[in-house]
Protein backbone atom coordinates (compact mmCIF):
# COMPACT_ATOMS: atom_id res chain seq x y z
CA UNK A 1 0.00 0.00 0.00
CA UNK A 2 1.28 3.49 -0.81
CA UNK A 3 1.99 5.79 2.10
CA UNK A 4 0.24 9.15 1.74
CA UNK A 5 2.61 12.15 1.63
CA UNK A 6 1.20 13.58 4.87
CA UNK A 7 1.79 10.33 6.75
CA UNK A 8 5.35 10.15 5.39
CA UNK A 9 5.86 13.79 6.41
CA UNK A 10 4.76 13.06 10.03
CA UNK A 11 7.07 10.04 10.12
CA UNK A 12 10.03 12.11 8.87
CA UNK A 13 9.64 15.04 11.29
CA UNK A 14 12.14 15.54 14.11
CA UNK A 15 9.49 14.48 16.62
CA UNK A 16 8.82 11.30 14.63
CA UNK A 17 12.54 10.47 14.71
CA UNK A 18 12.73 11.23 18.44
CA UNK A 19 9.78 8.88 19.10
CA UNK A 20 11.73 6.13 17.33
CA UNK A 21 14.61 6.83 19.72
CA UNK A 22 16.83 8.14 16.91
CA UNK A 23 19.24 10.56 18.53
CA UNK A 24 20.94 10.87 21.88
CA UNK A 25 18.66 11.31 24.88
CA UNK A 26 15.48 10.18 23.11
CA UNK A 27 15.69 6.46 23.96
CA UNK A 28 13.17 6.83 26.78
CA UNK A 29 10.80 9.22 25.04
CA UNK A 30 8.41 6.52 23.78
CA UNK A 31 7.87 4.80 27.18
CA UNK A 32 7.43 8.20 28.87
CA UNK A 33 4.82 9.46 26.38
CA UNK A 34 3.18 6.03 26.49
CA UNK A 35 2.86 6.25 30.30
CA UNK A 36 1.28 9.72 29.98
CA UNK A 37 -1.13 8.19 27.43
CA UNK A 38 -2.05 5.49 29.99
CA UNK A 39 -2.78 8.18 32.65
CA UNK A 40 -5.02 9.98 30.14
CA UNK A 41 -6.89 6.98 28.75
CA UNK A 42 -7.42 5.63 32.27
CA UNK A 43 -9.19 8.84 33.25
CA UNK A 44 -11.20 8.89 30.00
CA UNK A 45 -12.41 5.31 30.37
CA UNK A 46 -12.85 5.35 34.16
CA UNK A 47 -14.91 8.54 34.13
CA UNK A 48 -17.10 7.65 31.15
CA UNK A 49 -17.64 4.17 32.64
CA UNK A 50 -19.18 5.74 35.78
CA UNK A 51 -21.71 7.72 33.70
CA UNK A 52 -22.52 4.63 31.60
CA UNK A 53 -23.03 2.53 34.73
CA UNK A 54 -25.37 5.18 36.12
CA UNK A 55 -27.40 5.11 32.88
CA UNK A 56 -27.65 1.34 33.31
CA UNK A 57 -28.72 1.86 36.94
CA UNK A 58 -25.74 -0.08 38.29
CA UNK A 59 -24.16 2.65 40.44
CA UNK A 60 -24.98 5.96 42.17
CA UNK A 61 -28.69 5.21 41.89
CA UNK A 62 -29.44 7.97 44.43
CA UNK A 63 -27.81 10.67 42.24
CA UNK A 64 -29.64 12.37 39.36
CA UNK A 65 -28.17 11.48 35.94
CA UNK A 66 -27.68 15.14 34.95
CA UNK A 67 -25.91 15.96 38.21
CA UNK A 68 -23.56 13.01 37.93
CA UNK A 69 -22.72 13.68 34.29
CA UNK A 70 -22.12 17.41 34.94
CA UNK A 71 -19.74 16.38 37.69
CA UNK A 72 -17.91 13.63 35.83
CA UNK A 73 -17.81 14.68 32.16
CA UNK A 74 -15.35 17.59 32.61
CA UNK A 75 -12.84 14.92 33.72
CA UNK A 76 -13.61 12.96 30.55
CA UNK A 77 -13.10 15.94 28.23
CA UNK A 78 -9.87 17.19 29.80
CA UNK A 79 -8.36 13.71 29.86
CA UNK A 80 -9.59 13.02 26.31
CA UNK A 81 -7.69 16.13 25.18
CA UNK A 82 -4.56 14.79 26.92
CA UNK A 83 -5.08 11.34 25.34
CA UNK A 84 -5.36 12.89 21.85
CA UNK A 85 -2.15 14.87 22.30
CA UNK A 86 -0.12 12.02 23.84
CA UNK A 87 -1.61 9.51 21.37
CA UNK A 88 -0.75 11.67 18.35
CA UNK A 89 2.85 12.06 19.51
CA UNK A 90 3.05 8.34 20.35
CA UNK A 91 1.95 7.30 16.86
CA UNK A 92 4.37 9.55 14.97
CA UNK A 93 7.47 7.35 15.18
CA UNK A 94 5.88 4.50 13.23
CA UNK A 95 2.89 6.25 11.70
CA UNK A 96 3.79 4.83 8.27
CA UNK A 97 3.14 1.27 9.51
CA UNK A 98 0.33 2.18 11.95
CA UNK A 99 -1.86 3.85 9.37
CA UNK A 100 -2.28 0.59 7.43
CA UNK A 101 -2.46 -1.55 10.61
CA UNK A 102 -5.88 -3.23 11.00
CA UNK A 103 -5.97 -2.87 14.80
CA UNK A 104 -5.06 0.83 14.52
CA UNK A 105 -7.94 1.34 12.07
CA UNK A 106 -10.40 -0.66 14.18
CA UNK A 107 -9.45 1.47 17.20
CA UNK A 108 -10.41 4.64 15.33
CA UNK A 109 -13.57 3.02 13.99
CA UNK A 110 -14.62 2.22 17.58
CA UNK A 111 -13.78 5.76 18.68
CA UNK A 112 -15.81 7.26 15.81
CA UNK A 113 -18.78 5.02 16.64
CA UNK A 114 -18.47 6.00 20.32
CA UNK A 115 -18.65 9.64 19.18
CA UNK A 116 -21.76 8.98 17.07
CA UNK A 117 -23.34 7.11 19.99
CA UNK A 118 -22.62 10.08 22.28
CA UNK A 119 -24.14 12.58 19.79
CA UNK A 120 -27.29 10.47 19.34
CA UNK A 121 -27.63 10.23 23.13
CA UNK A 122 -26.95 13.91 23.73
CA UNK A 123 -29.29 15.28 21.05
CA UNK A 124 -31.83 12.51 21.57
CA UNK A 125 -33.05 11.15 24.89
CA UNK A 126 -30.76 13.43 26.98
CA UNK A 127 -32.70 16.55 25.82
CA UNK A 128 -35.59 15.29 27.95
CA UNK A 129 -33.37 14.28 30.90
CA UNK A 130 -35.46 16.40 33.31
CA UNK A 131 -38.29 13.88 32.81
CA UNK A 132 -36.18 10.82 33.72
CA UNK A 133 -33.31 12.24 35.80
CA UNK A 134 -34.19 10.07 38.79
CA UNK A 135 -36.36 7.45 37.11
CA UNK A 136 -35.14 3.86 37.47
CA UNK A 137 -34.72 2.18 35.12
CA UNK A 138 -33.72 4.98 32.74
CA UNK A 139 -35.40 4.99 29.27
CA UNK A 140 -34.30 2.18 26.96
CA UNK A 141 -32.49 4.64 24.64
CA UNK A 142 -30.38 5.88 27.58
CA UNK A 143 -29.56 2.37 28.79
CA UNK A 144 -28.67 1.29 25.26
CA UNK A 145 -26.36 4.33 24.89
CA UNK A 146 -24.62 3.43 28.18
CA UNK A 147 -24.10 -0.20 27.18
CA UNK A 148 -22.86 0.72 23.68
CA UNK A 149 -20.48 3.28 25.16
CA UNK A 150 -18.90 0.68 27.47
CA UNK A 151 -18.58 -1.79 24.58
CA UNK A 152 -17.08 0.70 22.13
CA UNK A 153 -14.56 2.19 24.59
CA UNK A 154 -13.55 -1.34 25.60
CA UNK A 155 -12.91 -1.92 21.89
CA UNK A 156 -10.78 1.23 21.71
CA UNK A 157 -8.59 -0.03 24.58
CA UNK A 158 -8.32 -3.62 23.27
CA UNK A 159 -7.36 -2.58 19.75
CA UNK A 160 -5.04 0.09 21.14
CA UNK A 161 -3.20 -2.48 23.26
CA UNK A 162 -3.00 -4.84 20.27
CA UNK A 163 -1.23 -2.25 18.09
CA UNK A 164 1.80 -2.61 20.35
CA UNK A 165 1.89 -6.38 19.72
CA UNK A 166 1.76 -6.03 15.92
CA UNK A 167 4.84 -3.93 15.42
CA UNK B 1 16.18 -15.64 45.77
CA UNK B 2 13.27 -15.27 43.38
CA UNK B 3 15.14 -16.50 40.32
CA UNK B 4 14.90 -20.22 41.20
CA UNK B 5 11.21 -19.73 42.01
CA UNK B 6 10.66 -17.94 38.67
CA UNK B 7 12.47 -20.75 36.84
CA UNK B 8 10.35 -23.37 38.61
CA UNK B 9 7.11 -21.44 37.99
CA UNK B 10 7.87 -20.96 34.29
CA UNK B 11 8.28 -24.76 33.94
CA UNK B 12 4.93 -25.64 35.56
CA UNK B 13 2.20 -27.02 33.26
CA UNK B 14 0.00 -23.99 34.01
CA UNK B 15 2.65 -21.48 33.00
CA UNK B 16 3.51 -23.54 29.88
CA UNK B 17 -0.15 -23.63 28.89
CA UNK B 18 -0.38 -19.84 29.35
CA UNK B 19 2.82 -19.32 27.34
CA UNK B 20 1.41 -21.40 24.49
CA UNK B 21 -1.84 -19.42 24.36
CA UNK B 22 -0.45 -16.43 22.48
CA UNK B 23 -3.69 -14.47 22.74
CA UNK B 24 -3.77 -14.70 26.55
CA UNK B 25 -1.24 -12.04 27.61
CA UNK B 26 -2.46 -9.29 25.22
CA UNK B 27 -6.07 -10.02 26.27
CA UNK B 28 -5.14 -10.04 29.96
CA UNK B 29 -3.21 -6.77 29.52
CA UNK B 30 -6.20 -5.13 27.83
CA UNK B 31 -8.47 -6.15 30.71
CA UNK B 32 -5.75 -4.97 33.13
CA UNK B 33 -5.89 -1.51 31.47
CA UNK B 34 -9.71 -1.37 31.70
CA UNK B 35 -9.55 -2.26 35.42
CA UNK B 36 -6.73 0.18 36.21
CA UNK B 37 -8.78 2.88 34.48
CA UNK B 38 -11.70 2.23 36.84
CA UNK B 39 -9.45 2.26 39.93
CA UNK B 40 -7.40 5.28 38.87
CA UNK B 41 -10.33 7.46 37.78
CA UNK B 42 -12.31 6.60 40.94
CA UNK B 43 -9.36 7.44 43.20
CA UNK B 44 -8.67 10.64 41.26
CA UNK B 45 -12.26 11.87 41.57
CA UNK B 46 -12.36 11.15 45.31
CA UNK B 47 -8.99 12.81 45.89
CA UNK B 48 -9.85 15.91 43.86
CA UNK B 49 -13.06 16.24 45.87
CA UNK B 50 -11.08 16.01 49.14
CA UNK B 51 -8.73 18.75 47.93
CA UNK B 52 -11.68 20.97 47.12
CA UNK B 53 -11.60 21.15 43.33
CA UNK B 54 -13.71 19.54 40.68
CA UNK B 55 -17.48 19.80 40.78
CA UNK B 56 -18.93 19.53 44.26
CA UNK B 57 -22.31 18.06 43.28
CA UNK B 58 -22.07 15.10 45.61
CA UNK B 59 -20.77 14.99 49.17
CA UNK B 60 -17.54 13.20 50.11
CA UNK B 61 -19.47 10.39 51.79
CA UNK B 62 -21.76 9.93 48.75
CA UNK B 63 -18.77 9.90 46.42
CA UNK B 64 -16.93 7.40 48.64
CA UNK B 65 -20.00 5.14 48.88
CA UNK B 66 -20.27 5.09 45.05
CA UNK B 67 -16.62 4.88 44.06
CA UNK B 68 -14.79 2.91 46.77
CA UNK B 69 -16.63 -0.35 45.89
CA UNK B 70 -15.48 0.14 42.27
CA UNK B 71 -11.89 0.54 43.50
CA UNK B 72 -12.19 -2.90 45.20
CA UNK B 73 -13.82 -4.49 42.14
CA UNK B 74 -11.17 -3.01 39.84
CA UNK B 75 -8.39 -4.21 42.15
CA UNK B 76 -9.82 -7.75 42.13
CA UNK B 77 -9.66 -7.78 38.31
CA UNK B 78 -6.14 -6.28 38.42
CA UNK B 79 -5.04 -9.03 40.80
CA UNK B 80 -6.36 -11.83 38.55
CA UNK B 81 -5.00 -10.38 35.27
CA UNK B 82 -1.72 -9.41 36.95
CA UNK B 83 -1.38 -12.98 38.27
CA UNK B 84 -1.99 -14.39 34.76
CA UNK B 85 0.75 -12.16 33.35
CA UNK B 86 3.15 -13.07 36.19
CA UNK B 87 2.52 -16.83 35.87
CA UNK B 88 3.10 -16.62 32.11
CA UNK B 89 6.39 -14.68 32.37
CA UNK B 90 7.59 -14.89 36.00
CA UNK B 91 11.23 -14.01 35.37
CA UNK B 92 10.31 -10.82 33.52
CA UNK B 93 8.43 -9.58 36.61
CA UNK B 94 10.59 -10.88 39.46
CA UNK B 95 13.92 -9.52 38.22
CA UNK B 96 12.61 -5.98 37.64
CA UNK B 97 13.05 -3.65 40.67
CA UNK B 98 10.07 -1.58 39.43
CA UNK B 99 7.86 -4.67 39.84
CA UNK B 100 8.72 -4.87 43.56
CA UNK B 101 8.38 -1.09 43.97
CA UNK B 102 4.93 -1.41 42.40
CA UNK B 103 3.90 -4.22 44.80
CA UNK B 104 5.01 -2.24 47.88
CA UNK B 105 3.14 0.88 46.72
CA UNK B 106 -0.01 -1.15 46.00
CA UNK B 107 0.00 -2.47 49.58
CA UNK B 108 0.40 1.09 50.95
CA UNK B 109 -2.28 2.61 48.69
CA UNK B 110 -4.63 -0.28 49.39
CA UNK B 111 -4.33 -0.14 53.20
CA UNK B 112 -4.64 3.64 53.21
CA UNK B 113 -7.79 3.46 51.04
CA UNK B 114 -9.26 0.90 53.48
CA UNK B 115 -8.55 3.33 56.30
CA UNK B 116 -10.24 6.14 54.32
CA UNK B 117 -13.34 4.04 53.54
CA UNK B 118 -13.73 3.06 57.20
CA UNK B 119 -13.14 6.60 58.49
CA UNK B 120 -15.77 8.09 56.14
CA UNK B 121 -18.31 5.39 56.98
CA UNK B 122 -17.96 5.94 60.71
CA UNK B 123 -18.06 9.77 60.54
CA UNK B 124 -19.88 10.78 57.32
CA UNK B 125 -21.04 14.17 58.61
CA UNK B 126 -17.55 15.10 59.80
CA UNK B 127 -16.02 14.26 56.40
CA UNK B 128 -18.75 15.99 54.39
CA UNK B 129 -18.07 19.44 55.83
CA UNK B 130 -14.77 21.08 54.95
CA UNK B 131 -14.62 22.64 58.43
CA UNK B 132 -14.70 19.35 60.35
CA UNK B 133 -12.89 17.07 57.85
CA UNK B 134 -9.80 15.49 59.44
CA UNK B 135 -6.53 17.16 58.50
CA UNK B 136 -5.22 13.80 57.34
CA UNK B 137 -7.70 13.93 54.42
CA UNK B 138 -5.41 16.27 52.44
CA UNK B 139 -2.36 14.09 53.07
CA UNK B 140 -4.33 11.01 52.01
CA UNK B 141 -5.53 12.70 48.82
CA UNK B 142 -2.13 14.04 47.75
CA UNK B 143 -0.05 10.98 48.66
CA UNK B 144 -2.40 8.32 47.24
CA UNK B 145 -2.76 10.27 43.96
CA UNK B 146 1.03 10.18 43.54
CA UNK B 147 1.09 6.53 44.62
CA UNK B 148 -1.43 5.50 41.91
CA UNK B 149 0.52 7.50 39.31
CA UNK B 150 3.78 5.87 40.41
CA UNK B 151 2.15 2.40 40.39
CA UNK B 152 1.15 2.92 36.73
CA UNK B 153 4.64 4.20 35.84
CA UNK B 154 6.28 1.16 37.46
CA UNK B 155 3.82 -1.22 35.82
CA UNK B 156 4.49 0.21 32.37
CA UNK B 157 8.25 0.21 32.92
CA UNK B 158 8.50 -3.50 33.86
CA UNK B 159 8.42 -4.25 30.14
CA UNK B 160 11.06 -1.65 29.32
CA UNK B 161 13.58 -2.43 32.08
CA UNK B 162 13.47 -6.18 32.85
CA UNK B 163 15.96 -6.96 30.07
CA UNK B 164 18.65 -5.11 32.04
CA UNK B 165 18.42 -7.64 34.87
CA UNK B 166 17.76 -11.00 33.19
Amino acid sequence: MNTPAFIQYLHDTGLGAAMRGDGAGTEWLFPIVETLHVFSLATVFGSIFMVDLRLLGLTARDSAVSRLSNEVLPWTWVSFGCAVITGSVLSMGKIDTYWSNQHFRLKFLCMALAGVNMLIFHFGVYRRVAEWDRVLPAPLAARAAGLLSIGLWTGVIFFGRWIGWDT
Amino acid sequence: MFRPFATWLAATPLSMAFQNALWLVPTSQSIHILALAVVFASALMINARLLGFGASGRSVSQLAATLVPWIWRGLAVLLVTGAIQTITEPMRQFVAPVFWAKMVMIVVALSWTMWFARAVRSNAAGWDSGATRPGSARTFAIVTTFLWLAIIVCGRFIGYTYAFYV
